[in-house]
């Protein structure tokens, strides 16, 4: 318990002085042996039960935003955040304790969790924007975001390209904010590059256009009523 | 008539105050759980994810609130709390009031 109390003071300190190091995808370690690894979803289950106390059973997360939706998720968008988080290259107190190994185990449970993680349906009401400037999103979403994330939102697996379409709005609008404003040290130069010049305006308005993008619907749950059978 | 009136909106009165206590205190244990208080305290508030977090099982009702209305606020920002401030939004004074009302009565 000491000895670990101790390297996560270390790991802390070392996180507050290397506040400054960004770095989108590095690779190396944990991360890349996950990614090679084949996931057991069966046993992705078992691991997944921690994650479930903030991002539900359904892996929905909460439409307020506070906790990202994780179902559909792309499993190597995933491995990296996850590692990101792990190795303090991404800053996110309320979740760090639960991407330690003591938590969430090594490379094979990460890559177990996240083929579990990516199996589950999303939710149809995710938490959207105030509606009121949509065209201006939809134009801002097709001039900027459309190489990477896809025209429908979709995302690209092996880029690590997040599915955004279904994400809950005002986690679209802090992420963004905090990708924009170099908070999030472990973004992709290219988006920080591309967004520079958004105002408030802008960002609300793509966010909210994203947030109602729809996910196809063979990956999306019959209704928001679904619960997560594997946690009853 | 009159008594039985009454004895009747008295039974009823009874019936409805037992009820407010029973759901109040059903309240806290299923608001630890929707408000995400379970995932770093433990299922039984005893059993934090992390030796630094602390122990919330018995602990002094009105510290346990004060500590929760400060964290939320930011007047605490010290220590753990960044970790925590981020869930803050999703309970109301009523909620933390009940929370650290029903910490208090656990082992």
């Amino acid at each position: 318990m000491m000895k670990f109390t101790t390297r996560a003071a270390v790991a802390a300190v070392a996180a507050a002085l290397a506040g400054s190091v960004f770095a989108w995808n590095e690779g190396g370690g944990e991360q890349d042996e996950a990614l090679h690894l084949v996931g057991d979803p069966e046993n992705g289950r078992d691991v997944y039960e921690v994650c479930a106390a903030c991002h539900l059973p359904e892996g929905w997360g909460l439409s307020d935003g506070t906790f990202p939706q994780l179902a559909g998720q792309h499993p190597k968008v995933a491995i990296k955040q996850l590692a990101d988080i792990r190795a303090l290259n991404r800053d996110n107190p309320t979740m760090y304790p639960f991407a330690l190994p003591s938590q969430i185990g090594g490379p094979q449970a990460i890559a177990d969790v996240v083929a579990y993680m990516a199996k589950l349906p999303m939710t149809p009401e995710n938490g959207v924007g105030p509606g009121d400037d949509l065209e201006h999103g939809q134009k801002l979403y097709e001039e900027n975001c459309v190489r990477c994330h896809g025209a429908n939102g979709e995302g690209d697996n092996d880029k690590f390209y997040p599915r955004v379409h279904g994400q809950h709005y005002n986690y679209v609008v802090r992420q963004f904010r905090e990708i924009k404003g170099g908070q999030r040290r472990n973004a992709n130069p290219e988006m920080v590059e591309q967004v520079k010049n958004f105002t408030e305006r802008d960002v609300l308005a793509v966010s909210d256009y994203t947030s109602r993008i729809r996910p196809p619907k063979e990956l999306t749950a019959e209704s928001a009523d679904w619960k997560n059978p594997d946690f009853e | 008539m009159k008594t039985v009136k009454l004895a009747s909106l008295s039974l009823c009165m009874a019936a409805a105050l037992l009820a407010t206590g029973a759901a109040q205190a059903l309240d806290a244990a299923d608001l630890y759980v929707k408000k995400t208080c379970i995932a770093c305290h433990g299922k039984d508030a005893n059993t934090p994810i992390l030796p630094i977090y602390p122990k919330l099982a018995g602990q002094n009702a009105d510290y346990a609130y004060n500590q929760m209305m400060d964290i939320k606020s930011g007047a605490r920002s010290n220590g753990q709390t960044a970790a925590m401030k981020g869930v803050m939004h999703l309970v109301s004074e009523e909620e933390m009031r009940a929370l650290a009302d029903w910490l208090a009565t656990l082992q």
